[in-house]
Formats: C-alpha cells, sequence, structure tokens
C-alpha cells in the first residue's frame, strides 16, 4: 500500500492552518504538539485514546469491583438514567452490573489482546518482509508459500481449532490472532521493499558495502514504518472484530474476563430488549478504531518530511 | 434521476412482493424452527433430541409410546404385553400395518431393528445409552407376537422399547441411513444438507389421519432469528427461544424440558471434602433472584438430579433456603476446626449449556465470594467439559464446582442413579457402599416398591451426603405461530407428533 | 504467461501440502470425538469399539498415512456427523459459500472504489469526511451484531425481507449486505490514500501543467496506477470472506462451508474439516494466482520470468 495521504482528519488544515506558523521550537515534540493542537480531529483522536490509555492502566483497579457487583434488580436498566447513581448512565447488563464500569475494565483485555497480537504480527510480519523483499530467492518464496498457507486457511477457524487445543486465555488468544495476521504485514512490507531497493540511496548504500541488516534495519525500515502505522490501525479494528466474532460462536475469550467484542456477544441476545447492553461497547470499538485510523493517517504526514508541509501551510485547493 | 428514482422504487415494489409471497404459505403445511439442525437421520438415533424431534413418532413408530404426564407408557406399535418370567416379555404386534416402502409390519421386522440397532458394528445411540448390557434377544413367536428375553432381570423393558424405533427391514445393517423408512403417519420426502428437511403425510397410514400435510425443518442457532421467522410468519413453531426472547405471551409457551441444572461438588478434595463447607455453598446462592431474571420465572428450583416427571422423584424434599449468614456460619466452624476455607476453589460452567449460562455462573461465582468463598470460574468447551466430568478424574485435580445438566426423558430413575452416584458411574462423585446397594436394588424393583427404593437415594444424597447444588428443572420456550392450535409439553423436549398439531379454524 | 502459470501452481502444492500436514495434527490435538457422538455414560467397550470402527485406536502416524493413501484416491474419508463422504459434504456446502463471495465481492470493488476515488478527489471536502466516517464505521462493526439488527429492522419491523434462509434473491440482499460492509469499509480507506497519492505523483501533475485531457482522463490515469495496492488488498479481503461467511451462514441458516467448517470443528469432524480447508484453500490460491495476472495485465512494469 504505498500511499501518502492527508488524513480525512487534516481536512482541518485548510480552515485551522490559515495563519502563518509558530516561531520554531527546539524540541521536536513540541513541534509535534502544537501541530496536533491545529489538527483539531487529530487532537481529537488523540485525546480520546489517552482517555482510553487512562482506562487501560488504571480502568480495572479502581472499578473492578463495580464491574462485578452483581444487582439483579437493575437487570437490563435503561441508559440515561441517574436514578441509580452516575454509574449507571449507560444502563446495566443482564445481570445489573454498570455498563459503564464493565466497559471500563474491558479496555484493559480490549486493548491489550488488540495491540499485543498487532504488535507482534507487525515485528514478525515485518521483519519477515523484509528479509522475503530483500534477498530474493528460495528463503523469499518460502516465507511467500508460508505466507499463501496461512491466510489460505480462514483465521477464524485457526482461532477455533487453536483455542480448542490450548485454553482461550488472554495470551492464546492474543497468539492466535498474531499468527494469522502475520502474512499481510508480511506480504506488505515485501511489497514496498520490492520497490524502495532499487532506489538510489539503497543502491549507494550497497556499493559502498554496507552491511545487509544495516541496509535493512537503517535505510529501508524507516521508509516502511510510515505504511505500517496506517495499515496497523486497520489491523487493530479487525483484531478487535475477530475476537468478537469468536466470542458470538462462543469461543473467544471466557468470563470472568471481558472484553469489548465479549461484551457485544454477549449483549447480540439481548438486542430485541434492552439495546444498549451491545450498543455501548460497540461504540467503544467504533471510537478506537476511528481515533486511532484518524491519528495514524495524521501522524504518517506530520512524521514524513515530503508531505509535512501540507500541515504546516496553506493548502493548495487541489492537493 | 428519475431514472434512480424508478428503480429503487422498482426493487421495493419487488421486494415487498416477493416478502410477500415467502410468507404465504400452502394452507395445511407447516414449517419448524429448530436451534440446529440434524446430522444423520437414523432411526437408531432417535434418543437425540436432534433427530428424534423430527422423524420420532413421525417417520418411524416406536412398539411402546411414554405417556410423560402420567408416568407410565402406551401401546402404540403393540397393542399389548405381558411379563411371563422375570426375564421374559411377550409383545403383541398391532396387525395391518405395512412400512412406507411396502415392507409388511411383522414379529420379523421387529427383530430386524433390533439386530441392527444393537449391531456393535453402529454405535447408535439407542444401544449405547438404554440397551448396553442388556444382552436383549428377540424371537417370533408368531407373525404378531415377539418374545423378548433379556440376560438380567429388567423390569422397565416397555420403558426401554419407547426408545427403539421399528424401522423398515430394508434399512441397511452395519451402516447408517439418511434416509428413514417406518410405519409412521409421515414420509420422508428430502433433506437438503444445512438447509431443511421434508415429511409428507402418509395417506397410507394405519391409525388417525393427521391434520397438517407437510412439515418443513429448518434450523437458525440463533434464537432472536427463530422467533422473528414465526412473527413474521415465516414459520409457524420455533423449538425453544431464549427466555428474553419470549416476549409475547400469546404465542410464546413455556414447557418443563426434562433437564436438571446442578453443581456437582468434588466431595473428595479438600476443602469440599467437609460437609460444612457444601452445605454453605447451598445456603449461599440464591436461587429464587434468578427465576425471572436470567432464568425463565417458570423453571422450579430443583432438589434432585430427576425432575417430577421420572419415577423414583422423591416430592418430600424442599428446595435450600439462601441464607447467607447460616453459611458464613458454616464456613467459620469449618474454619476453627482447622478445614481451609478460603483455598481456592474452580467453578467450571460451559458456554451455551442453557440459555444465559454464563451469566448464571458468573453471578453464582460472585455470590460465593460473598460469604467468603474464594472462587476462580472457567468455562470449558464441550469437548473438555467433558474430560472433566468423566472418569478417570485427573489425580491433580483442584476442589471443584462443575455445573451439570442432565436431562431425563426416558422417565425412570435408573438411567440417573448409576450413572450419576454409583461408585462405578462414570461421572460419579461418590464411594459409598450403602448408597450403592440402595441403588442396585432399587433398579431390580418394579411399581411402588422402585418408586419409594430410589425416593430413599435421592433422600440420602441431598440430606445425607450434599455432593450436589441443585439448582433448576429448566423449562424452554416455544414460539407458536398464530396459525397453530398447540400447547408443548415435557415430551417436546424429545419428539414433536405433528399428527397433535391443529390449525385454528 | 503459461510457464508463470505453471510455476506458481507447483509453488501453491507445497503451500497445500503444508497446509494439509498443520491441519491433519492440529485437529487431532483438539481431543477425540468419543465423547460428544456417544452417551455420556457409555461403556468402555462401547467407547472402544466407537474408536475402532473409525480407526481412531491406531497410532497418530498410521491414521495419517492411511490419510494419505486416501488422498490418492481423491478419498477424504467419511464425515463423523452425516456419516458421507466428506468431499460429498463439503462440495455441497460449497457452492452457497461461493455465491456469496462471487456477489459480495464485486459490490465491495464498485463501491469502494467509486466511493475512494470520488472521496481522493477533493480530500478533505465534505464527502470524503463523510465517506470515511462512514467507512471507518463499516470496517469497525461486529457483524453478526449488524446481521441480528438487520433481521430485527427490516425483516421484523419492516417486513420487507424475509429473516433468514435461501430460495428467493431477496433471502440473498441481508447477508450480502452484511458481508460487503466491512471489506468496503477497509477498501473505501485503500483506495482513497492510493488514489490521492496516484492524482498528486508527477506525472499527472505533468500532464494537468501541460493542459492534456480532461479532467476525466486524468482521473483515469491516476485511476490505473492507483489500483494496484486495492487488488492485493482485495484478494485479502476476499480469502477473509470466508471469516464473514462463517457469522452470516450461522445467523441466516446458510448452507454453506463456512458454517460447516465451524461445526465440524465442534463436532471433531476430522475429514469434513480436511475436506474443507484443502477447498477453501484451493479457492483462495486459484484467486492468488488471478490476482497475479491481473497486476501484469494493469501494471506492464511487471514481467513474469
Amino acid at each position: 500500500m504505498p500511499s501518502s495521504i492527508p488524513a480525512s482528519g487534516t481536512a482541518d488544515v485548510t480552515h485551522t492552518t490559515q495563519t502563518v506558523p509558530g516561531p520554531k521550537k527546539n524540541s521536536a515534540l513540541s513541534d509535534i504538539l502544537s501541530l496536533l493542537w491545529r489538527d483539531k480531529v487529530a487532537l481529537l483522536s488523540a485525546f480520546l485514546l489517552l482517555i482510553v490509555l487512562v482506562c487501560v492502566v488504571v480502568g480495572p483497579w479502581l472499578m473492578a469491583d463495580k464491574a462485578r457487583a452483581l444487582n439483579l434488580m437493575a437487570r437490563n436498566a435503561p441508559p440515561f438514567s441517574l436514578e441509580k447513581g452516575w454509574m449507571f448512565v449507560l444502563g446495566a447488563d443482564a445481570l445489573g452490573r454498570s455498563l459503564l464500569a464493565r466497559i471500563i475494565v474491558a479496555s484493559q483485555n480490549t486493548m491489550l489482546i488488540a495491540a499485543s497480537a498487532v504488535a507482534i504480527s507487525i515485528v514478525v510480519g515485518g521483519l519477515l518482509g523484509l528479509i522475503a523483499g530483500y534477498k530474493e530467492g528460495w528463503i523469499s518464496a518460502v516465507l511467500l508459500r508460508l505466507a499463501d498457507a496461512i491466510m489460505s486457511f480462514p483465521s477464524m477457524l485457526l482461532a477455533v481449532i487453536v483455542l480448542f487445543v490450548f485454553d482461550p486465555g488472554v495470551t492464546n488468544v492474543i497468539l492466535v490472532l498474531a499468527v494469522s495476521r502475520i502474512p499481510i504485514f508480511l506480504r506488505t512490507v515485501r511489497a514496498e521493499v520490492l520497490e524502495i531497493k532499487e532506489r538510489m540511496f539503497v543502491t549507494a548504500a550497497r556499493a559502498m558495502g554496507a552491511r545487509t541488516d544495516r541496509i535493512l534495519l537503517q535505510h529501508i525500515a524507516p521508509m516502511v514504518l510510515p505504511t505500517l502505522i496506517n495499515l496497523a490501525a486497520l489491523e487493530m479494528a479487525f483484531v478487535m472484530l475477530v475476537e468478537s466474532g469468536l466470542s458470538f460462536l462462543g469461543i473467544g475469550i471466557q468470563p470472568p474476563e471481558v472484553t469489548w467484542g465479549l461484551m457485544v456477544a454477549d449483549g447480540r441476545n439481548y438486542l430485541g430488549s434492552a439495546w444498549w447492553l451491545s450498543f455501548w461497547p460497540g461504540v467503544a470499538i467504533m471510537l478506537v478504531t476511528m481515533a486511532l485510523n484518524l491519528l495514524s493517517n495524521w501522524l504518517r504526514i506530520a512524521t514524513d518530511p515530503v508531505e509535512r508541509w501540507r500541515l504546516q501551510t496553506t493548502v493548495g485547493k487541489n492537493v | 434521476m428519475t431514472i434512480r428514482t424508478s428503480i429503487i422504487l422498482g426493487i421495493a415494489t419487488a421486494a415487498l412482493m416477493t416478502a410477500g409471497q415467502v410468507s404465504a404459505q400452502p394452507s395445511k403445511a407447516v414449517t419448524i424452527v429448530l436451534p440446529a439442525g440434524p446430522d444423520r437421520l437414523d432411526p437408531c438415533e432417535t434418543p437425540r433430541s436432534v433427530i428424534g424431534r423430527i422423524i420420532k413418532q413421525n417417520v418411524v413408530e416406536t412398539l411402546v409410546e411414554l405417556d410423560y404426564a402420567n408416568r407410565t407408557t402406551l401401546p402404540r406399535l403393540a397393542d399389548s404385553w405381558e411379563q411371563t418370567s422375570p426375564t421374559e416379555w411377550l409383545f403383541k404386534l398391532h396387525p395391518g400395518i405395512t412400512f412406507h416402502d411396502g415392507a409388511p409390519f411383522d414379529a420379523k421386522s421387529v427383530i430386524y431393528s433390533i439386530e441392527r440397532t444393537t449391531d456393535p458394528a453402529l454405535t447408535c445411540i439407542t444401544r449405547t445409552k438404554y440397551f448396553d448390557g442388556t444382552d436383549i434377544k428377540a424371537t417370533e413367536v408368531d407373525a404378531h407376537t415377539v418374545k423378548f428375553v433379556t440376560g438380567k432381570p429388567i423390569p422397565i423393558l416397555p420403558t426401554l422399547l419407547a426408545q427403539l424405533a421399528i424401522a423398515s427391514p430394508n434399512t441397511p445393517k452395519g451402516k447408517y441411513t439418511a434416509q428413514p423408512i417406518g410405519t409412521g403417519p409421515y414420509t420422508f420426502d428430502t433433506w437438503t444438507q444445512g438447509e431443511k428437511v421434508v415429511l409428507k403425510r402418509n395417506d397410507a397410514y394405519w391409525g388417525a389421519k393427521p391434520v397438517i400435510e407437510q412439515a418443513t425443518y429448518v434450523w437458525r442457532s440463533e434464537s432472536s432469528v427463530a422467533a422473528a421467522m414465526v412473527e413474521t410468519g415465516e414459520a409457524d413453531l420455533a423449538f425453544s427461544i431464549a427466555p428474553q426472547d419470549a416476549t409475547n405471551p400469546k404465542t410464546d409457551k413455556v414447557y418443563p424440558n426434562s433437564d436438571s441444572a446442578m453443581f456437582r461438588l468434588s466431595v473428595d478434595i479438600p476443602p469440599l471434602n467437609d460437609v460444612r463447607v457444601r452445605k454453605a455453598i447451598n445456603l449461599a446462592i440464591d436461587r429464587k433472584a434468578f427465576l425471572g431474571s436470567i432464568i425463565s420465572p417458570k423453571a422450579e428450583l430443583a432438589t434432585q438430579q430427576v425432575g417430577p416427571s421420572v419415577l423414583g422423584f422423591n416430592p418430600t424434599l424442599k428446595p435450600w433456603d439462601y441464607d447467607p449468614e447460616q453459611a458464613m456460619a458454616l464456613l467459620a466452624e469449618a474454619k476453627a476446626a482447622g478445614v481451609k476455607v478460603d483455598q481456592e476453589i474452580r467453578m467450571v460452567g460451559r458456554p451455551a449449556m442453557f440459555s444465559n449460562s454464563n451469566e448464571f455462573v458468573e453471578a453464582a461465582a460472585e455470590m460465593l465470594r460473598g460469604v467468603g468463598f474464594n472462587i476462580k470460574l472457567e468455562n470449558l468447551e464441550m469437548s473438555q467439559w467433558l474430560e472433566m466430568a468423566n472418569k478417570p478424574f485427573s489425580p491433580q485435580r483442584k476442589p471443584n464446582i462443575f455445573l451439570t445438566m442432565h436431562d431425563n426423558n426416558s422417565g425412570d430413575a435408573a438411567f440417573t442413579a448409576f450413572f450419576k452416584y454409583h461408585s462405578n458411574g462414570r461421572q460419579s462423585e461418590l464411594h459409598d457402599p450403602e448408597l450403592d446397594a440402595l441403588i442396585v436394588n432399587a433398579g431390580t424393583q418394579s411399581g411402588e416398591q422402585r418408586a419409594a427404593e430410589y425416593n430413599e437415594v435421592f433422600r440420602r444424597i441431598y440430606q445425607d451426603i450434599v455432593s450436589d447444588v441443585p439448582l433448576f428443572y429448566m423449562v424452554n420456550y416455544m414460539r407458536v405461530g398464530s396459525r397453530l392450535d398447540f400447547t408443548p409439553t415435557i415430551a417436546n423436549a424429545v419428539e414433536l407428533q405433528l399428527a397433535k398439531l391443529t390449525l385454528k379454524p | 504467461m503459461g510457464g508463470f502459470i505453471f510455476k506458481r501452481s507447483l509453488q501453491s502444492v507445497f503451500s497445500l501440502i503444508a497446509l494439509i500436514v498443520l491441519v491433519f495434527f492440529l485437529a487431532r490435538l483438539t481431543g477425540s470425538p468419543a465423547d460428544l457422538y456417544l452417551p455420556q455414560d457409555a461403556s468402555p467397550e462401547v467407547r472402544f469399539q466407537f474408536n475402532e470402527r473409525l480407526g481412531f485406536n491406531d497410532p497418530l502416524y498410521v491414521q495419517f498415512g492411511r490419510f494419505l493413501v486416501g488422498l490418492l484416491h481423491f478419498d477424504m474419508g467419511e464425515s463423523l456427523q452425516f456419516s458421507r463422504p466428506a468431499v460429498d459434504v463439503v462440495l455441497n456446502a460449497f457452492p452457497t459459500t461461493l455465491m456469496l463471495a462471487a456477489i459480495t465481492m464485486p459490490i465491495v470493488i464498485i463501491l469502494s472504489v467509486i466511493t475512494g476515488s470520488l472521496a481522493a478527489f477533493r480530500p478533505g471536502g465534505v464527502f470524503d469526511r463523510l465517506a470515511s466516517f462512514i467507512s471507518l464505521i463499516g470496517a469497525s462493526t461486529p457483524n453478526f451484531w449488524v446481521a441480528i439488527v438487520g433481521v430485527l429492522v427490516f425483516a421484523v419491523t419492516f417486513r420487507i425481507l424475509p429473516t433468514s434462509g435461501t430460495g428467493t434473491p431477496l433471502h440473498w440482499v441481508l447477508p450480502v449486505a452484511v458481508l460487503t460492509l466491512r471489506p468496503t469499509g477497509v477498501l473505501v480507506q485503500v483506495v482513497r490514500t492510493s488514489m490521492i497519492t496516484a492524482l498528486s505523483s508527477a506525472y499527472v501533475k505533468t500532464a494537468k501543467a501541460r493542459g492534456v485531457g480532461s479532467r476525466a482522463i486524468i482521473f483515469v490515469h491516476a485511476l490505473r496506477n492507483g489500483l494496484l495496492p486495492v487488488i492485493t488488498v482485495a484478494s485479502d479481503q476476499a480469502a477473509g470472506i470466508v471469516n464473514g461467511a462463517v457469522i452470516v451462514e450461522t445467523v441466516f441458516g446458510f448452507p454453506g462451508i463456512g458454517k460447516l467448517m465451524i461445526d465440524s470443528v465442534m463436532l471433531r469432524d476430522f475429514a469434513v474439516i480436511q475436506a474443507a480447508v484443502l477447498v477453501t484453500a484451493l479457492a483462495v490460491f486459484i484467486i492468488n494466482i488471478l490476482v497475479d495476472i491481473t497486476y501484469a495485465l494493469v501494471d506492464p512494469r511487471i514481467r513474469y520470468s
């Protein structure tokens, strides 16, 4: 996916960056932050992800008891009512537990699973992709055919089989989802490398006798990274959805562990009578997906010296 | 723009018209939604509800029919029977019946069906569940009289024979069939894999002619979709929809499904080897709070493995009270006596064991934590769950509270007591010689005496041993469409006699 | 080209063998089917008979050898659930899923190429923002949820579509719509991204500067280049459609291979799992080879040696 785009979020640049860029900051971080400040959609996304991060870190510690407390009287209590206290502002589930508390507590597992699975597949898939792209011949062929084998095996089926062999704990769910997504990263990286390695600076480095691993990691990897980040943002959503689909089939994460995917899957039994059970965790998945995508699109431009002008100066009518 | 509008209008019209066609059915045909599709429609597999609900007593019939309401047996293909000695029975067959393929129903065909069903080359559920170890031999006395000889006395042979479907002698031996041929009021028409099974009325049926001419069985695992099908008129009857989908009292009817839910306790492993701890668990679970919330309000609190429809059910036992104070007191007492009551105990459930069973175990675990237990909750997939349910038990296993669901739809406690409580029972945690003797003895009795002895078995387990946490006698909801006049009963746990469906005028 | 197809097919055989070995052993690691097919109180003798009849008492390598010998005769064994040849069971279910995919993918591609390109035409415009918003919702909504909501809304409330099942073309509307959602969401993002790149690339700019051609011609030029990454992602999504099919078939009671596979894993029906994986894998490999050929057609720079 060779691409460079202003995020849909950066749409706002047209309106918000009409002003002359501010005085130059020394620190790159503050530079980025000031860029972020100008793009309100990206800013909002970052803010949302920050909130999620806080929930991930302190949520279970703060709310675990509230998320577990039964209250069969408040079963399926509807949202937007403060009668039972602000914990029930999103309503209660089939056991009368606060949906808000459960969404906050579930954020930890959800994010842990999605982020770890994607991180593992980025690192493994990325490295293998670098090798497959740079070293043609049998190594590349074997790696590609293995990737083909995994990709032709429906990931849902693979997950079901593996989770039947091993217990469906968080670690195993992460591993199986990671393995099933490695080929995507492998192929994408390889495609990029094939193109980049013919460029001038790589051939130059090679001519000067640089070692292969240096060329790969210092020259090529940074060029591939932006594409990977964009892909990773979409993959996060995918992993959350597959995990939810597994719960729908009854084989994903098992209670008392909880994830947003599991909440949607369990709540779907009540769609006719209490829509909020599956709606709010679904909204959580959606918001995180959007925030990640908008921010990753923005980040890609902000970190790309060639594209960055788009954010700093007035943007032309045609890009 | 106008083109687009007209296209949209066209599609919408077509949609409405076709939808109308879909919901319109031939007047005397019904569509029935099952929770799961059949795998093999073999007559020797009728005790499995996925198969029995389609073909039992519709396509294939049995010699004897169970009368669940009165805990007794009724004649069906056999007109009468008598026990001529403890191990010998004579069954008189109804004359003049033919199978759907034209073969005559006679003593030879009964013998053939028994041989086919008990053939070790197949693992038919009728054999492995009901006839294993009975050593049953059938011989022809005359064309319409069969003599059964059993290896040991079986006082409930008619009850057993109510499970054995009689198939045409042209059904192949030694391999499963997908085309059941019987004597019933309906003939098997087609089975489209993954999609539907169609039965047609048998106009040459030997008994009363049923109203319904054709029945189509489809299956939907999502309860909400199954319920929607009846609501929209696409189907006439949906078996077992979830309690939360049973929102319309006019169409949604409840029936006991002969399942009893229970926690089995690992009574050998500390701290569950202490009876005070086991009593505390029983007292700490607020069973009533579940009724009307995640369990149907029509379910009943259980006292023993078998339900009221089973011979041997002990009606004098009362459900445990919810008394957390007493539970805590018992725990304190046990703790003072040196029992490690705060040791971690595994609570093991299984997803989708019954509607909302996941929520149930989460809540039950929370209730036990409330009185001071240290509970670790686990949900196991079917195969793993079975491994833990069955002997041999793992020697290193931790103390566990194990959710089970037992269905005894044969009407006799014999199919429960040995298997669940005898020292040699495959799912028994107990090894009490006195109880073993009671169970074995009860099995040889008949009538009142049989009931009384099983009553004592269940009393002992409930009051003296406290090896279980009886929970609920479960119910199912059936959604019956407005065209049909039908009220489900406990028999519908395993069968649905199409002949009993009538159309509203 | 012929040589290329031959080479790719040969390589695919390697992948297929790896896959078959993997599935054979993985499936058997999930435990014995005896518990699932026999009553819970079955005696040890009955269990032995069951395993003996099906050959599960033999060591694993003997079973594997038998499987390979059968495979040479195109015999994948007998289905445990259905007591019929596994290949028959799978081939019965396959057309439904293939049909679902064959209807869904063109819709996905047409919808996302149009939406994505229009969005790329004026990045940051109202249409772009709306398209991004909606496509991200599509990419992040669990499909079983959409499916059930779809049934409740269109079949129960408005009564314009049947709830489930097959039969008329109308029965396919909801399943296809649900199946379309996620791949479209992802592809719109991809098309948009690569079209923006293509539109801003040097030669399009040059063309524009020279005043060559209309906007439409430039657009077509860009499309040709922008479509390359789209093909890659589309083929991935096509292979992934089996995942969606599992859920769609479960909710709507479609007799397809997705549901069959999951059921077979649950019921430890090894023969069907193996046959189903083999058939889907073959389909995916064919898609992959077609994709490679499409590449060559779209991008003359790619040569196959």
